[in-house]
């Protein structure tokens, strides 16, 4: 039950993209496809599961006068881990991810997560927040970036929506694009909340 | 004073876990990857010149003389050979688009043609430039004849030797088809 509500606190609730809005520069750099938002987001969850996990293993250990290094060196050394693991081992995978490994390495969602949340909760808390957060992500950079590949390419996922004649608006896809449907979606979600409350 | 000890103490025991966690997944790691990426060439390499079987690169100090002083967009040549005879030349060309350094590979075979081509890296604009990186633009470059230099024109292409434009980025065009130009004058000049 607990595990469940963390999760869903994570993917609607306290969406990183729409609620929180915390890591704003991969939201907007790298939505230009469907599949680049998916990619990126199921990265970023992967590490983040990862990485609260071991940071409330070791939050007993770490002093918190050098907790922020203590993590970053954490986060930087997993994501650095994982990177050669896809390299070596799924190179199909790395291709299409590998991108975006290095750029996980500073979004703050990862810190922030290890800060508010894995430093002051269990382990298995930790990893219900990490997959809820990691969910949400992605949710949110699928939605914005099947959007704008709508828009700007008159496709999702590379499949053709809006036939030949349709004419894309390759703003969309330029970061413009991002800050335009980025804005009007969160409006939206505001307006839409705004009501229910 | 003690707890700066005690502090940096706790911080450097865990960099040096880090550092060995690490250092060990690079041991375990480093060699499988100079594999992958050597396959990664090799494909790279056969899908501009698939009629050769093996590669064997281009050592030949005269050669490496001349491209350094007048070809420097070249960085690679390779020798494609197919069951014991030279059929073509790859060539690993860096020209500039719009975003910074494209690395397009050139295939030609020593029929006269262009036997294929294929953007390895890239940052164009994702959905212009980025276009570039698409088959049915690729395959323009496919067959065409050596004897002139490639010319890139906006509209339908009417001549033997010219490659239509990705439309919004006649840069990357550009770019791209410098790279396949500077291989094919150096193939003329030397290697022909």
């Amino acid at each position: 039950m607990k595990f469940g509500k963390i999760m869903m606190n994570g993917i609607f609730k306290e969406n990183p993209t729409f609620r929180l809005l915390i890591g704003m520069c991969p939201t907007l750099a790298v939505t230009t496809a469907a599949i680049n938002g998916l990619g990126m987001g199921l990265s970023t969850a992967a590490v983040l599961i990862g990485s609260n996990a071991v940071i409330a293993l070791l939050k007993d250990v770490i002093p918190s006068k050098i907790r922020i290094p203590a993590f970053v060196v954490v986060i930087a050394s997993f994501v650095t881990i994982l990177g050669m693991l896809l390299k070596a081992y799924v190179p199909a995978l790395d291709k299409s991810l590998g991108l975006f490994i290095p750029l996980i390495v500073v979004n703050c969602i990862i810190l922030a997560r290890a800060e508010s949340f894995a430093s002051k909760n269990g382990v298995i808390s930790s990893i219900a927040d990490g997959l809820g957060m990691g969910l949400g992500f992605t949710l949110a950079l699928t939605i914005l970036a099947s959007i704008r590949e709508l828009l700007g390419a008159g496709s999702i996922f590379a499949i053709s929506i809006m036939g030949s004649a349709y004419e894309p608006a390759i703003i969309m896809i330029l970061p413009p694009g991002a800050f335009l449907t980025l804005g009007l979606l969160l409006g939206l979600i505001n307006k839409l909340t705004e009501k229910t409350q | 004073m003690r707890e700066i000890i005690k502090l940096a103490g706790i911080l450097f025991a865990i960099t040096a876990i880090a550092g060995v966690l690490l250092g060990l997944t690079n041991m375990a790691t480093a060699d499988k990857i100079e594999q992958q990426l050597i396959q990664e060439n090799i494909n790279a390499r056969k899908a501009v010149l698939p009629q050769a079987t093996e590669f064997k690169k281009v050592e030949d100090e005269e050669l490496d003389s001349i491209v350094q002083k007048d070809f420097q967009m070249i960085e690679e040549i390779y020798e494609g050979i197919n069951e014991g005879e030279l059929i073509g030349y790859t060539f690993k060309t860096t020209p500039s688009g719009y975003g910074g350094q494209i690395v397009v590979n050139v295939g030609i075979s020593l029929d006269g043609t262009v036997s294929g081509i294929n953007i390895v890296s890239h940052t164009e604009t994702p959905g212009l430039g980025a276009k570039a990186t698409e088959e049915s633009y690729q395959d323009q470059y496919k067959e065409k004849s050596i004897d002139s230099p490639l010319e890139v024109v906006k509209s339908t292409p009417s001549g033997e030797n010219e490659i239509q434009a990705i439309a919004g980025a006649t840069v990357t065009s550009n770019g791209v088809t410098d790279g396949v130009n500077i291989a094919i004058d150096l193939f003329n000049q030397y290697l022909k």
